[in-house]
C-alpha cells in the first residue's frame, strides 16, 4: 500500500477530513479514558496521521520518559507498515520521524511559560516549527480554567493544533452539561473535540462526544484492544 | 580461599571521571590487607595506586581498562571489577556490567551527578545492577552529601535513601553517623583503620532522628514486619537492614553511604554495606543461549555440581603470556580440566588458574560457580564462553558494533614497526570493536574503532606499552555503499592474447535488500549455461568487488545477487575467467542500480544546564542532526539527537565553548544512513581526487 491510501484510509478521517475548509489552524481536542484503556496510542495515531500528511509534531510527554514516548510511536509504525503492508516502509518510517520531535517534562518541571520558551528556541533557530503539539499526561486534576485557557491562547497565538489525554478516575462521578467528565468538566467549553474511551466486552469505544467542527460528533470509533489501533466502529 | 556463595560479592565500583574512584579502591585493598601502604592516583611516590596497572592510567590519573581484584572482608570474598569511566570505551564497561552482580556508584560531594554517571546509572538499569551510592570527598570545599543524594532522586530517578550522615563537613569532615545502629562512626589511627563507635553529638542528635525516620519510611515499603514493628516502636536494627537489603535488591531502593576515600573516612562502612545490602551470586538471574536448541534461552544455576558455563569477559598481556579473565557462572573450573571454548568449538586445557590482585596473583586449584579468577595461555577473545565439553551453550552473543572511524598509522622507523605490529595483535584481541588491516593500494596501516578517543588512547597505549612510535592520519568516516533498486546484467569477459585465453560470460541481476545482511547470492542456473566448477568462482568474483564500491571506494552492503544465465567455452574457461567475468558484470549492473552512499549516524546525548539548550540544539542542527527529543527536569535538560559522525569531530570543543564548559555529551553508533544529495557528491569528488593521484 502507498503512503497516499493509507493516509485516505485512516479512519481518524473521520475527525481530519482531508477536503474540510472548516477545521482552524489552532484546534483543540481532548482524549479522556481511565488509566490503560489507550489515550496515548490515540494521541500517538492522531500524531502519525499528521506526520504522514507532511506536518510538523510536537510531542510533549509530561511525567513519562524519552525513551517510552519513542517506543509507542515505534510500536504504532510497526503495526501500520505490517497492517496494510506499507511500501517501503524504511523510508516512510524515516521521513516520519524528521517530523517528530519529543520533549518530555518532570511533573513539576512543565508549565506555559517553559513550553514556549522551547518553543521559541526552535522555532527561531529553525529548527522545528510544529504544526500540531501532542500534549501527553498533563494533570487537569491540578489544572485552573486559566491555566488551561492559557495553554490555549499559545497555540492560537502560534498557530498550532493542540491535543490533550487527560486521565478520568473512577470515583470522581461530576460531568458538564455536554457530559464531559471530571476532571475537565470546568474546562470543556475551551475544546473543540472532546473523545471518551469506553471499555466494551471486546474491543474499546471512542465516543466523539463533542466535535465543533466537523459534525463527527456521535459517530464511533473503536480500538482493538491487541494493538491499540483505530478502527471503524 | 574457597568462597561459599552467600559471602561472595561481585561488585563494580563506576563513576565519572575524578570522583575518586580509583583512590577509593586503593582504600579498599589497605583496609583488606591486600597492599601494606596507601598510593595516591598521581602519586608523588611514584608508585601510583594499585588497580591503575597500565602506563598510560597512572599519567593521565583515569582507569581505562576493567582489572579484576580479589579482596576479603570480615570473612566475605569480594571481587572487585574496576570499570573504566569513559564514554568512548562503553563496550569495556558492558562487559564488566555483565559479570558483577552489584555495584557502588561513587558521586563527588561537590560535583554530585554528572553526565558520565547518568550514562553508567542507565547502562547499569539496563543490566539490572543494584547499585549502593558512596558520596566521596566530602572533605572538599562546597561538599554536599545532602544535595547530591537529591540529585540522585532527580536525575537518576533512583530511590536515594541516607544510611547516614556526615559529623562536620569540608575541613572539619570528622566521621559519620550511622541511621540503622544510631552512632557516631570515627576513624582513627595513621590511615584511619581503627573506627571507633561513640555517642551521636548532641547537636546532630536532631538531624539524625529525622533522618532515620525518613530511612525507616521507606526501608519499611519493603517489609511488613518491619512496618508493623515501627508501628510498635520496636524496629530491631537487623529488621532494617533485611528490608534494605530486601528494597536494595528489587532496585527499587538505592541506600546512600558517604565518606572522604582520601582522608581515610567512611570506606569501612562502605565495605560493610556491600556486604550487607548487595547480591550473591545466587541473587541473581543469568541466563545463556543454548546453542544446540536454536540458540533458546536457559537459566544458569549456579551450581558447582552442574555442567561448567563460563565468560571470558577480558583479556590482558602479562608478562608471563595472555591472561584471561572469566567469570564463572556454573559449575566449577579446575586445573586440569578441558574446556570447550563454544564460538570455534575448541578445547582447550585449562593450565594455570589464578585469583588476580591487579597485577600480583595468587595459584588456586579450583574455582566455582558465583566467582571471577584467571586463566593463563588460553587462546580467545574477549566474550568467548567456556563450557564444560558435554554442553554447547554461549553467554548471549554481546552485540558487537562494527568500527565507524578509521585511521591511518605509519610507524616512525622499523623497530616501531615491529612493535605496533604486536600492539595491534594484542589489541585487536582485548578489543572486538577495535580492527586493525593494511590498505594494500596506499600500503598503510589503518586503525578503526568506536570513536576518536577510542583510537587516541590505543595510539597512547602503543607509544607506552609497547615503545612503537607512530605518525598519525586524519581520522576518516567509515562510508559504506549500497543500491537502491534492481538492475539487470550481462557481461562477457574474452582474452584472447596467445597461449590458453579467458572466457566466461555471467548474467543476472543485482537488487537491495532490506534485511541487515551485507550480501547474498542466489545462482539461478538452470541447464548448466555456467558449469558447476564456476558458480563458486562467480560468488568470489561478487565478493571481490564487494570490498570496494565505485563511489566512494567503500564496502558494498546490502545486495542480493543472483545470477540465472551465462555461457563458457571448453578450453578457455577458468576461475579467474568466471571471476573475472562476475567483476565485470557486478560493474556493470551497479552502474544501472543507482548506488548511494551510506554515513554512520550516531546518537547524541548533550547534558547541561536548561539554559543553555536553545544552543545546543542549534549546534546539533547545524550539523544536519537530527533532535529527536528533549528531556527536561528541574534546571538540567538532556537534548537526543542522530548527528551523522562526520560532523561529530571536534565537537566536545564547539560545545564547550558554547556552554561555558557546563554541558557533556556522549555519543554511540546508532545506524547507516544515506548521505545527502550535496555531500555525497562532495565524498565521490574527493575520491575521484585521490584515485588521480594515487
Amino acid at each position: 500500500m502507498q503512503k497516499e491510501e493509507l493516509i485516505k484510509k485512516n479512519p481518524l478521517r473521520v475527525l481530519n477530513p482531508l477536503d474540510s475548509e472548516s477545521l482552524p489552524d489552532h484546534r483543540m481536542g481532548l482524549i479522556m479514558a481511565r488509566a490503560g484503556l489507550g489515550k496515548t496510542a490515540i494521541l500517538v495515531q492522531i500524531a502519525m496521521d499528521s506526520m504522514l500528511r507532511s506536518q510538523k509534531v510536537l510531542h510533549v510527554s509530561i511525567g513519562e520518559g524519552l525513551e517510552k514516548a519513542k517506543a509507542w510511536y515505534e510500536d504504532i509504525f510497526k503495526y501500520i507498515a505490517e497492517g496494510f503492508q506499507l511500501d517501503n516502509a524504511t523510508e516512510v518510517e524515516d521521513e516520519l520521524m524528521r517530523n517528530r520531535m519529543i520533549m518530555t517534562f518532570k511533573e513539576s518541571a512543565f508549565s506555559r511559560p517553559k513550553l514556549e520558551e522551547r518553543l521559541n528556541d526552535l522555532v527561531y533557530q529553525n529548527i522545528f516549527r510544529p504544526d500540531i503539539l501532542v500534549i501527553d499526561g498533563y494533570d487537569f486534576t491540578e489544572a485552573d480554567y486559566d491555566s488551561v485557557m492559557d495553554l490555549k491562547e499559545m497555540m492560537a497565538a502560534m498557530n498550532v493544533q493542540g491535543w490533550f489525554s487527560a486521565l478520568r478516575h473512577r470515583e470522581d462521578e461530576r460531568k458538564s452539561a455536554a457530559g464531559v467528565p471530571a476532571p475537565c468538566h470546568e474546562v470543556d467549553g475551551l475544546f473543540d473535540t472532546v473523545i471518551i474511551l469506553q471499555p466494551e466486552k471486546n474491543s474499546i469505544l471512542l465516543n466523539i462526544i463533542k466535535d465543533e467542527y466537523d459534525g463527527a460528533a456521535g459517530k464511533i470509533l473503536n480500538l482493538d484492544p491487541s494493538t491499540m489501533m483505530v478502527k471503524e466502529g | 580461599m574457597k568462597a561459599n556463595l552467600e559471602n561472595l560479592r561481585n561488585i563494580g565500583i563506576s563513576a565519572h571521571i575524578d570522583s575518586g574512584k580509583t583512590t577509593l579502591t586503593e582504600r579498599i585493598l589497605f583496609y583488606t590487607q591486600r597492599i601494606h601502604a596507601i598510593h595516591e592516583v598521581r602519586g608523588k611516590d611514584g608508585v601510583g595506586a594499585k588497580m591503575d596497572s597500565m602506563e598510560l592510567e597512572k599519567e593521565r590519573g583515569i582507569t581505562i581498562q576493567s582489572a579484576a581484584t580479589y579482596c576479603s572482608w570480615k570473612g566475605y570474598a569480594i571481587n572487585i571489577i574496576d570499570t573504566p569511566g569513559h564514554v568512548d570505551f562503553t563496550i569495556e564497561v558492558e562487559r564488566a556490567l555483565r559479570v558483577l552482580d552489584g555495584a557502588v556508584l561513587i558521586l563527588c560531594s561537590v560535583g554530585g551527578v554528572q553526565s558520565q554517571s547518568i550514562t553508567v546509572n542507565r547502562q547499569m538499569t539496563r543490566y539490572k545492577v543494584p547499585r549502593i551510592v558512596f558520596i566521596n570527598k566530602c572533605d572538599r570545599t562546597g561538599a554536599n552529601p545532602y544535595r547530591v543524594a537529591q540529585q540522585v532522586r532527580d536525575k537518576l530517578d533512583l530511590n536515594a535513601v541516607l544510611m547516614q550522615i556526615p559529623i562536620g563537613l569540608e575541613g572539619d569532615l570528622k566521621g559519620i553517623v550511622d541511621l540503622v545502629a544510631m552512632k557516631a562512626l570515627y576513624f582513627e589511627g595513621a590511615n584511619g583503620e581503627v573506627v571507633k563507635e561513640a555517642e551521636i553529638p548532641a547537636e546532630l542528635q536532631e538531624e539524625a532522628e529525622a533522618k532515620r525516620e525518613e530511612l525507616l519510611d521507606a526501608a519499611s515499603m519493603f517489609s511488613e514486619e518491619l512496618m508493623e514493628a515501627i508501628l510498635e516502636g520496636t524496629p530491631t536494627e537487623e529488621m532494617i537492614r533485611k528490608a534494605v537489603r530486601t528494597g536494595t535488591l528489587s532496585l527499587e531502593l538505592v541506600p546512600v553511604f558517604m565518606g572522604s576515600a582520601y582522608k581515610n573516612k567512611g570506606v569501612q562502612t562502605m565495605l560493610d554495606a556491600v556486604t550487607e545490602y548487595l547480591p550473591t551470586p545466587k541473587d541473581i538471574k543469568n541466563t545463556a543461549l543454548d546453542l544446540k536448541n536454536d540458540e533458546k534461552e536457559i537459566t544458569l544455576t549456579p551450581d558447582p555440581a552442574a555442567p561448567l558455563i563460563s565468560l571470558a569477559f577480558k583479556l590482558e598481556d602479562g608478562r608471563y603470556g595472555q591472561l584471561t579473565y572469566i567469570r564463572i557462572y556454573q559449575g566449577t573450573l579446575r586445573k586440569g580440566d578441558t574446556i570447550v571454548n563454544s564460538r570455534d568449538g575448541k578445547k582447550v586445557k585449562v593450565g594455570r588458574l589464578v585469583r588476580m590482585h591487579s597485577d600480583e596473583m595468587e595459584d588456586i586449584e579450583e574455582a566455582s560457580a558465583g566467582d571471577i579468577v584467571a586463566l593463563f595461555g588460553i587462546d580467545c577473545a574477549s566474550g568467548d564462553t567456556f563450557t564444560s565439553p558435554e554442553i554447547s551453550v554461549s553467554m548471549s552473543s554481546m552485540h558487537v558494533p562494527e568500527p565507524v572511524i578509521s585511521l591511518a598509522i605509519l610507524p616512525v622507523d622499523n623497530k616501531a614497526q615491529v612493535n605496533m605490529s604486536k600492539a595491534l595483535n594484542r589489541f585487536t584481541k582485548e578489543d572486538p570493536t577495535f580492527r586493525t588491516y593494511v590498505d594494500h593500494e596506499t600500503n598503510e596501516t589503518i586503525i578503526s574503532g568506536m570513536g576518536e578517543l577510542h583510537l587516541e588512547v590505543y595510539i597512547e597505549r602503543m607509544k607506552r606499552e609497547y615503545k612503537a612510535e607512530v605518525q598519525v592520519g586524519q581520522p576518516q568516516v567509515a562510508y559504506r555503499e549500497t543500491i537502491t533498486q534492481r538492475a539487470e546484467f550481462n557481461y562477457t569477459h574474452k582474452k584472447q592474447t596467445g597461449g590458453s585465453g579467458q572466457f566466461g560470460r555471467v548474467a543476472g541481476f543485482m537488487e537491495p535488500m532490506t534485511e541487515e545482511v551485507e550480501y547474498e547470492f542466489v545462482d539461478q542456473i538452470v541447464g548448466g549455461a555456467i558449469p558447476r566448477e564456476f558458480i563458486s568462482s562467480c560468488d568470489k568474483g561478487f565478493q571481490k568487488s564487494l570490498v570496494k564500491g565505485s563511489l566512494a571506494g567503500a564496502p558494498v552492503t546490502g545486495v542480493r545477487v543472483a545470477i540465472n544465465d551465462g555461457a563458457s567455452h571448453a578450453v578457455d574457461s577458468s576461475d579467474v575467467a568466471f571471476q573475472l567475468a562476475a567483476i565485470g558484470a557486478f560493474k556493470e549492473g551497479y552502474q544501472k542500480a543507482k548506488p548511494v552512499i551510506l554515513e554512520p549516524i550516531m546518537k547524541v546525548a548533550v547534558e547541561g544546564p536548561s539554559e543553555f539548550q536553545g544552543a545546543v540544539m542549534g549546534s546539533l542542527n547545524q550539523r544536519r542532526g537530527i533532535i529527536v527529543g528533549t528531556v527536561e527536569e528541574a534546571n538540567y535538560t538532556s537534548v537526543e539527537a542522530e548527528v551523522p559522525l562526520s560532523e561529530m569531530f571536534g565537537y566536545s570543543t564547539v560545545l564547550r565553548s558554547l556552554t561555558q564548559g557546563k554541558a557533556e555529551f556522549t555519543m554511540e553508533f546508532a545506524t547507516y544512513k544515506q548521505v545527502p544529495k550535496s555531500v555525497s557528491e562532495e565524498i565521490i569528488k574527493k575520491f575521484q581526487e585521490e584515485k588521480q593521484k594515487s
